[in-house]
């Protein structure tokens, strides 16, 4: 299916070291690698637009031309396609004014059709071509003013502009969520690269040649992938863009939150976009072990409805345990911490309490590049902490012997009305909840909870990793609160801090205790001894 | 009672009732005052000061009378504005403080003389009729009596208000008051040595047939003023109403007409302190180089050239309305119609001064008959003369005063308020051995040449 | 690091303080007598009546430039908002219905009550929309909401008010309008 022909080999921590010269001077960089990457794992930033280190090379673009000692002298070769060898002489522009002129003049050659956008392409702030250009680039063009910029690619999207100059491909839509800007692109071939080798759905491709090159769809054809959202991250310039993003936000704006999807169980890496505490995208956050540079639509996508039909928070004590048995159900984006809170809430009730979990929803397959296709997104949290990840089935069996019914972010009527029906016989039915959803509606006491992207906590993902979510400031409500606490407070330990959660979480789970919430890295913690 | 009535004749009954009107005139100087240091602060700053308030009249329009009205409005404001009392102060001597002030504006006049004694015929005796209300063989003693009495206003106001701003401010006013009265008295001992008198109509006399007292005493003069602009509590030496430091002084917490009334007594204190300085320093009423006697030797003429000086008066300021207008009509302000209505109005004012002026100078010199009689070896003139001779002594005096009130404000607006240790160093250590100095080398002096 | 000015000593002449303080007399007496002799000469301005001169590269209120269809020049790029220090220009931007056009501002609001006037945003402007010299200098309004200029107070401006300025004949109402709108290709009305 994929063509994983020309794959770039990333370092590892566990890649030989090889000593190189750079600039004449000794470094010890990854052995196994290509120069880019060796480059970079000792801090020397290469230029590049083509290169992508999920992507197959191709390398197209001749940014990242470094210099290099050949038998016949220092030759100009580019470093993404270059491996490393053991004793090599390498020339930055930091010692080679070769290497700055030539990647000069081939980024003043890419910018000499590339429009000048920038005050009205969404990619401004976050552009690679801006920032090389802004790094290294030439101040002031050398084209004359009367000949202009011309476009040269689709002939069928040409157009003669206000000021009566050729322009072309502006806007073109080659999909449901994508916008094209023929002008604006590169002909990195990143996007093509992608669907070919990581979506595996060859829908793109670079049609004409030299500078008639465009990127087009097959005719009659959209773009249109379960990843195809992906395309507009990896292009080095704004040829394309998001259609829900287009014109909402200048990205420098944009404050980022690192975060973990819990949209399913894979708990992709995400940044949070948002500013004015609102939510204005979601975007991958490359994680090598968990979903390297990719993210899928239907979680991107999610943020969407994160404020909407949010329930008020209301005050704890509306919320009353009766006092016959209690069934305490756990959905799918609790947090280890929700979990921990939970479980105190279950020792505090002493024996008339019960922990459940799981969904009503199928759980899928997983599709290999950044979804497990299972919706409960913590179920081996729930392993680890040691609350059933699947025993609603047993819940609805044995709902007569249940007197209050307390569901934590688990939308259960939501997910299948049929099902969940018979748990309306429990006559006391509590909902903590970030949406106003269906379980909210049939509740006896609907209660307002943080939703998972503004709070703090811990998750372990479908491959053991144990991961951690920071919280966005965008709640609706100051007086929202993250489940945990209000699980906490219940059980008569008000817990305020995730921290603190986590640490009770070990008290639980001792495979947990030996992390603490501080310590555990942005790409996650692999637990040891779960299984995945 | 009725030999008392009948042993003087009724002209000069009037004549001593009317001097009683004199003691107004510190309040109508406040009038003058008030617009001429607001305006004078203006210039002096490069401003217009205040000139905004108006009076509609018809024909003519809003009629601001060059900013004047201003003063009208703050005062009406001041009157009308509701009294009020800071809750825990002795309500008695709270509401005593303010009229203290302004109590001695009407007494101070009392003493200063404001024309030559008046001799005429009258019913073929001869009339004599003092310059001043209380022709007093103490007058010069008597005035500082009554403007030391101020002192009391400001440390009542001070101690009955219960603030501290206050009570600092009292002090300092009363600690500046007293230090400087004694540098005030003597210097001005030089002065009255060489004139052998406390009255101030002889010391008027001795200046108008000697020499000014600027040019006999002119360190004591230096020293009396500065000692006065001190004494009135005036920048630059406004220590007890320093804004940064305490608010404003003893009076900080009175408001609407009590505080009109320690305005009001500052100002007029600023006034009788000018008229004081003009009578001892500058020849009082005298005209300056010329002799009462020479006056009313020509009073027709006299008169004349009086109405010949006010009507150039008023032709300048005719000059400057018309210059102003004429740049005015070149600007594009959009209210320079109604500003050159309402100059139409002055304009118009001005020229019938000017006809009246010159219409009375020509009959002044041409219709003027002054009565003469021999009466026991003196010549006396008729109560004409006198009257005439009265006046031209009293417009002296005022413009005298008025060139002195303006030295108080400019002095205010040029220097910077002094520290209070620097005050209490210059009134104590500088000033008063100056005036001591110039007390014992006048003595010596005048005992060598021999004077009385 | 402070810096130390040394002023010079004074001489014993000045120390006396008598006679520099006749100096200042002097100095003010000649500023008085030219605002009693001279009032036509004083710097002050009668205000509301007169108004001070303002020239075009006085920094007053904002306006927008028009393209000569009337549409704003505005791109809603955001470097004004971007580059103003007091954060007082809110734009949100949408697609243009104009083919040729991209992106179009939907909203443009600059808070006067917060504004700075420094200028940065017109020298920010890539386009040249932004501009500010209307000469407009006094806000006066009853509401903190009224000082929010919108897109249209920032449009609705009058060509007669900057005959100088060619770009801003062009726009609608503009003298040279038709001539521009021949230009664009649009019809003449």
């Amino acid at each position: 299916m994929s063509n994983y022909y020309n794959m770039p080999k990333l370092p590892t921590e566990n890649s030989p070291k090889v000593e190189i010269f750079v600039d004449d001077r000794p470094v010890m960089v990854p052995g196994d690698t290509n120069l880019l990457e060796a480059l970079k794992a000792v801090g020397i930033e290469t230029p590049h637009i083509c290169y992508h280190p999920y992507l197959p090379v191709s390398g197209n673009c001749r940014q990242c031309l470094v210099e290099q000692e050949g038998p016949r002298g220092r030759m100009l070769v580019i470093s993404c396609y270059t491996p490393v060898v053991p004793g090599m002489k390498i020339y930055t522009p930091a010692s080679s004014e070769r290497v700055k002129n030539a990647r000069k003049a081939t980024q003043e050659f890419m910018l000499v059709n590339h429009p000048l956008d920038c005050p009205i392409c969404d990619k401004a702030g976050e552009c690679t071509l801006q920032e090389n250009f802004m790094e290294a680039g030439q101040n002031e063009s050398r084209l004359r003013p009367e000949v202009g910029k011309n476009y040269h690619g689709n002939p069928d999207h040409q157009f003669v502009d206000s000021k009566g100059q050729v322009r072309g491909g502006k806007h073109v839509d080659i999909g449901p969520r994508i916008l094209l800007d023929e002008e604006r692109c590169v002909q990195c071939d990143r996007c093509v690269r992608f669907m070919r080798s990581v979506a595996g759905d060859e829908q793109l491709q670079l049609a004409g040649r030299a500078d008639h090159t465009y990127i087009s769809t097959f005719p009659g054809e959209k773009l249109d992938h379960e990843y195809d959202l992906c395309v507009t991250d990896i292009c080095p310039t704004g040829a394309m863009t998001a259609k829900y993003f287009r014109f909402q936000k200048r990205v420098w704006l944009l404050s980022h939150t690192p975060t973990v999807s819990m949209d399913d169980s894979l708990g992709a890496n995400i940044w949070l976009d948002h500013a004015d505490g609102k939510i204005w995208r979601m975007m991958p956050r490359c994680n090598p072990q968990v979903n390297r540079s990719w993210l899928s639509n239907t979680s991107r996508m999610a943020f969407q409805t994160f404020s909407e039909n949010r329930l008020p928070a209301i005050d704890a004590s509306a919320i009353k345990i009766g006092e016959g048995k209690v069934a305490i159900v756990l959905g799918g984006t609790c947090t280890i911490e929700d979990l921990a809170a939970a479980r105190m809430l279950k020792d505090s009730l002493g024996g008339r309490a019960e922990l459940f979990g799981g969904t009503f929803r199928a759980v899928g397959k997983a599709d290999g590049i950044a979804k497990s296709g299972d919706p409960m997104a913590n179920r081996k949290g729930f392993k680890v902490m040691g609350v059933g990840d699947n025993n609603l089935q047993d819940l609805v069996k044995r709902v007569s012997e249940f007197e209050t019914l307390i569901t934590v972010n688990a939308d259960l009527f939501g997910e299948d009305a049929a099902a969940a029906s018979p748990l309306e016989k429990i006559k006391n039915r509590i909902a903590l909840s970030a949406f106003d959803d269906a379980t909210a509606k049939k509740a006896t006491v609907a209660f307002g909870i943080r939703h998972w992207s503004e709070v703090q906590g811990t998750m372990v993902n479908s491959l053991g990793i144990l991961q951690k979510l920071n919280a966005a400031p965008t709640a609706p409500e100051a007086e929202l609160r993250p489940a945990y606490e209000v699980l906490s407070q219940l059980s008569g330990t008000a817990i305020t801090c995730a921290s603190k959660a986590f640490k009770k979480a070990g008290e639980y789970a001792s495979v947990l205790a030996e992390y603490s919430y501080d310590n555990i890295k942005s790409t996650g913690a692999l637990l040891n001894g779960v299984e995945v | 009672m009725i030999e008392i009535i009948n042993s003087r004749p009724w002209i000069e009954w009037l004549i001593t009732i009317a001097k009683f009107a004199f003691c107004f005139v510190p309040v109508l100087y406040i009038l003058l005052l008030i617009p001429m240091e607001r305006r004078g602060a203006g210039f002096m700053q490069d401003r217009q000061g205040p000139n905004r308030s108006y009076i509609k009249i018809p024909f003519f329009g809003k009629i601001r009378l060059l900013g004047y009205v201003q003063n009208m409005c703050d005062g009406a404001k001041l009157f009308f504005k509701e009294q009020f009392t800071p809750s825990g102060v002795n309500k008695f001597l709270y509401n005593l403080a303010p009229a203290i002030p302004f109590a001695i504006v009407f007494l101070s006049p009392c003493v200063i003389p404001w024309f030559g004694p008046m001799v005429f015929e009258w019913g073929g005796s001869v009339v004599r009729v003092s310059g001043s209300i209380l022709d007093s063989e103490i007058g010069v003693l008597l005035l500082f009596g009554f403007s030391s009495l101020s002192a009391y206003g400001a440390v009542l106001a001070g101690w009955a208000s219960k603030s501290k701003y206050s009570f600092l401010g009292a002090l300092r006013t009363s600690a500046t008051t007293i230090s400087y009265e004694v540098c005030l008295g003597l210097s001005l001992m030089g002065v009255l040595l060489l004139v052998g008198s406390f009255n101030l109509t002889d010391i008027v006399s001795w200046q108008e047939h000697h020499v000014w007292g600027i040019v006999a005493q002119p360190i004591a003069f230096v020293c009396f003023l500065i000692a006065s602009i001190a004494e009135t509590g005036r920048a630059p030496f406004d220590v007890a109403e320093g804004e940064p430091e305490l608010v404003a002084g003893y009076h900080t917490e009175y408001g609407a007409m009590q505080f009109g009334l320690f305005y009001m007594g500052e100002y007029s204190h600023i006034c009788i302190n000018s008229f004081l300085i003009s009578t001892l320093f500058l020849g009082g009423y005298a005209v300056p180089f010329v002799t009462t006697e020479t006056i009313q030797a020509h009073m027709g003429g006299s008169l004349s050239i009086l109405c010949g000086v006010l009507a150039f008066l008023v032709l300048a300021f005719l000059h400057l309305l018309y210059r102003y207008s004429r740049k005015l009509k070149k600007t594009n302000l959009t209210h320079k119609n109604v500003v050159l209505r309402e100059y139409l109005l002055y304009k118009i004012c001005g020229w019938v001064a000017v006809l009246v002026l010159i219409a009375g100078g020509l009959c002044a010199w041409f219709l003027f008959n002054p009565s003469v009689s021999f009466i026991g070896g003196e010549t006396v003139y008729g109560i004409g003369t006198a009257l005439g001779t009265a006046l031209i002594h009293l417009l002296v005096l005022v413009v005298k005063s008025v060139a002195f009130c303006w030295v108080w404000i400019w002095v205010r607006w040029t220097l910077p308020r002094f520290r209070y240790d620097h005050i209490m160093h210059l009134g104590w250590k500088i000033i008063l051995n100056i005036a001591l100095v110039n007390l014992v080398v006048t003595a010596i002096v005048a005992k060598l040449v021999g004077g009385n | 690091m402070a810096r130390v000015v040394r002023h010079k000593d004074m001489n014993w002449l000045e120390r006396l303080y008598i006679f520099e303080a006749c100096r200042g007399l002097w100095t003010t007496l000649k500023h008085a007598a030219r605002g009693l002799f001279r009032y036509e000469q004083l710097p002050t301005i009668s205000y509301p009546e007169g108004q001070p001169e303002i020239w075009n590269s006085y920094r007053a209120k904002h306006r927008l430039m028009l393209r000569p269809d009337g549409t704003p020049r505005c791109v809603a790029c955001g470097m004004c908002a971007a580059a103003c220090p007091a954060k007082c220009i809110f734009i949100e931007a949408t697609q243009s219905d104009d083919p040729r056009i991209e992106k179009r501002v939907m909203r443009f609001d600059i808070d006067h009550l917060t504004c700075v006037f420094c200028g940065l945003c017109a020298e920010a402007c890539p386009v040249d929309a932004l501009r500010m010299d209307t000469k407009v200098v006094s806000f006066e309004h009853r509401t903190r909401e009224e000082f929010v200029a919108s897109l249209y107070d920032l449009t609705s401006w009058d060509p007669k008010d900057y005959p100088d300025d060619a770009l801003s004949q062009e726009a609608p109402g503009g003298t040279r309008n038709a001539e521009a709108r021949k230009i664009w290709g649009m019809e003449v009305k």
